[in-house]
């Protein structure tokens, strides 16, 4: 079944400039947020296997802060936004002046509707690019390694399949050490209508 | 006497920071509430002067409840607060009722002067 998924290079071309278009739209808005630059990676855009997801952002045993979303609508997939442990912190030090030590019930919301910004600015653009409507559900938080997220989100979308579509972009807030990963899992069955969209269907 | 608010965001978060924005210039917050629900009882109950809108949110969304609010109050001014700003979700909001739609993360004066526009109008 994965061969007769195999994307072309010219589709995997289109779906990083899903990611870059997206997580350029969430840097403005972070930056707006903070009032600080945010630089971005080169988007990447390919099938990875589920065991390896993890892989992607620094191994299943990281310790993270996770806001995730899922996305319905014209398509469907999910969105997470993942922070190590004291960038979280720092970042929400940025939104919320409290010396508190342990992320406060505020600091946690900050983050969480960082997460809801980010991806609904993403979104947006992503929107505006294809012209379909993606409606992001409200967003979960959770402090845990970042395999038990991933996993927690894969089990919804996979389903019966090895492998799963991961469009991903890191940012860096680098004046205050602050570094975290935006990824976008496009449901495979959605995956036809965006390509379409985009000019580049199979 | 000062203009009143009600302010609907499910984030705790987003309520501090409106709070904060319209009472440093002013505003009466008169009341918050973190979903759609919530929302419609509040404004039977306090009758604000305005209303802040987010849209994705638990129990019931922005948008139903601003038509849920208009139905009650055909004169109800509420402005959309969200970060979906995709055109057919500024539409449909706008179509239920809403006056105008500002997209997050904003600016406090950005704020401010759609919430002085939709008062006037």
């Amino acid at each position: 079944m994965q061969e007769s998924r195999g994307l072309s290079p010219l589709q995997l071309d289109a779906l990083r400039e899903v990611g870059n278009i997206g997580s350029g739209n969430a840097a403005v808005a972070l930056s707006t947020m903070v009032d600080k630059k945010v630089l971005l990676s080169v988007p990447r855009a390919s099938l990875v296997p589920l065991v390896k997801v993890s892989d992607l952002v620094g191994g299943a045993e990281t310790p993270v802060v996770g806001v995730y979303l899922h996305i319905s609508g014209d398509a469907s997939g999910s969105m997470l936004l993942l922070l190590a442990d004291s960038s979280a912190a720092e970042l929400a030090h940025l939104m919320v002046a409290d010396p508190e030590e342990e992320l406060t019930t505020v600091e946690q919301s900050a983050l969480q509707e960082t997460g809801s910004i980010l991806a609904g600015s993403y979104l947006n653009a992503l929107s505006q690019m294809t012209g379909i409507l993606l409606r992001p559900s409200v967003p979960g938080f959770a402090m845990d390694m970042a395999g038990a997220i991933i996993d927690f989100i894969l089990v919804e979308i996979s389903q019966s399949e090895d492998y799963v579509l991961v469009i991903e972009t890191e940012f860096d807030i680098s004046q205050h050490k602050i570094r975290g990963h935006l990824i976008l899992f496009p449901d495979l069955g959605s995956l036809d209508i965006i390509l379409g969209r985009l000019g580049v269907s199979g | 006497m000062a203009p009143t608010v009600l302010i609907v965001d499910d984030a705790l978060f987003m309520r501090m920071m409106i709070r904060d924005i319209l009472s440093k210039d002013g505003f009466e917050v008169v009341g918050e509430a973190e979903n759609g629900v919530e929302a419609v009882e509040r404004f039977k109950e306090v009758k604000p002067d305005l209303v802040t809108m987010d849209i994705v949110m638990p129990e019931m969304d922005g948008i139903e409840a601003v038509k849920q609010i208009m139905k009650f109050d055909p004169n109800a001014r509420i402005l959309m607060c969200s970060a979906m700003g995709q055109q057919p979700l500024v539409v449909e909001a706008l179509e239920a009722g809403a006056k105008d739609f500002i997209i997050k993360p904003f600016q406090p004066s950005k704020v401010i002067e759609a919430v002085e526009k939709a008062l006037k109008d």
